[in-house]
């Protein structure tokens, strides 16, 4: 048999790729929402810790679940987790880079200039006052933006080690594979990031 | 700064982070769910639209790309297929270069000088006057 017969014969017999039935892609798409639906206000809160604008923020979370789901749903339902957090890692960097391509440009433009880390924009933190009792809820929402803010100040690798550890509870091992690095380069910059964020925070934090 | 402060930082940082995601508002909460019915619908669109009509474009590029090399080699006229190989192609420098740096590449030289010597000897004897 002549190798055209060969190929002509494997070519008649093959019927495309093997289906998936529909009971198996009905399957993937319940197990992945119900995935994306346990994780999302998490992702969405830790954008947002990275990113300030909340616009931004689900911008980013809803771009990381469009890739997982179109990229990876066939992978194993527990590489999903390290997957999907390394995908929005990535986009929080590249709104970062591109807001400070855009600052750069808008320094070279006349006109008022903006300011996204302007903490004082805030009205919370004109709010308090050490001679007004102050709730307990309106504490707790000013501690968590004084969090914020020093979260935002971290180097990127430290603030996503102790955002993936400390608010999403990763171990070391999880943490290692959704960053790409090493457990001994997790530990380094969660350990950096505890201490960063005591100093920062202060004592009375 | 002792290893009881660095912990307490962390839990009251991972109390403070629950209570906001608890405290999301509703709007932002059903944003987030049209964010995932949209993924989710895009990728079943995309599932189904690559069952539909895209499985067989690979395969039809791969055969057609195989089908106008065979027309090329086939249609080219014989006797220059060799004409074309990557060796061929290249300018023999090199092979100039060998000749000329080999240490045997002056044995042909030697040789015709000993021929000339040669010469010379059998042209003088050929006129040497015969002793009388």
């Amino acid at each position: 048999m002549s190798p055209f017969d060969t190929l002509h014969s494997a070519w008649m017999d093959w019927a495309g790729p093997t289906p998936v039935s529909e009971g198996v892609v009905l399957e993937y798409s319940r197990e992945l929402e119900k995935f994306l639906a346990e994780i999302e206000r998490r992702a969405f809160r830790m954008a947002q810790v990275a990113l300030r604008d909340p616009d931004d923020a689900l911008d980013v979370v809803q771009d990381a679940m469009l890739k997982l789901t179109k990229n990876y749903a066939s992978r194993p339902e527990s590489e999903w987790r390290p997957l999907f957090y390394r995908i929005l890692e990535n986009g929080i960097r590249d709104l970062q880079r591109r807001r400070s391509v855009r600052s750069r440009i808008m320094t070279w433009l006349p006109g008022p200039k903006e300011d996204p880390d302007n903490e004082a924009q805030d009205p919370l933190e004109s709010v308090a006052d050490a001679a007004i009792p102050i709730p307990e809820a309106l504490m707790q929402g000013q501690a968590m933006q004084q969090l914020e803010a020093s979260s935002r100040a971290l180097p990127a690798r430290q603030r996503e080690a102790f955002m993936l550890r400390n608010f999403e509870g990763m171990d070391v091992a999880e943490t290692a594979k959704t960053m790409g690095c090493s457990e001994g380069s997790v530990k380094t910059h969660y350990s950096r990031a505890v201490h960063s964020l005591r100093e920062q925070l202060g004592e009375a934090w | 700064m002792n290893e009881r402060e660095h912990e307490s930082l962390e839990q009251r940082a991972r109390m403070l982070f629950h209570d906001s995601v608890e405290n999301l508002d509703m709007r932002m909460r059903s944003r987030l769910t049209q964010a995932r019915h949209a993924a989710l619908d895009a990728a079943r669109r995309d599932r189904a639209g690559f069952k539909r009509k895209n499985w067989w474009m690979p395969a039809a590029g791969v055969t057609a790309a195989a089908v106008l090399g065979a027309v090329l080699w086939i249609g080219m006229p014989r006797g220059t297929h060799h004409a074309l190989s990557l060796a061929d192609a290249q300018p023999n420098l090199e092979d100039l270069d060998i000749v000329a740096a080999s240490d045997d590449s002056g044995v042909p030289l030697e040789m015709l000088q000993d021929d000339l010597d040669f010469y010379d000897f059998a042209d003088k004897a050929a006129n040497v006057e015969p002793a009388a």
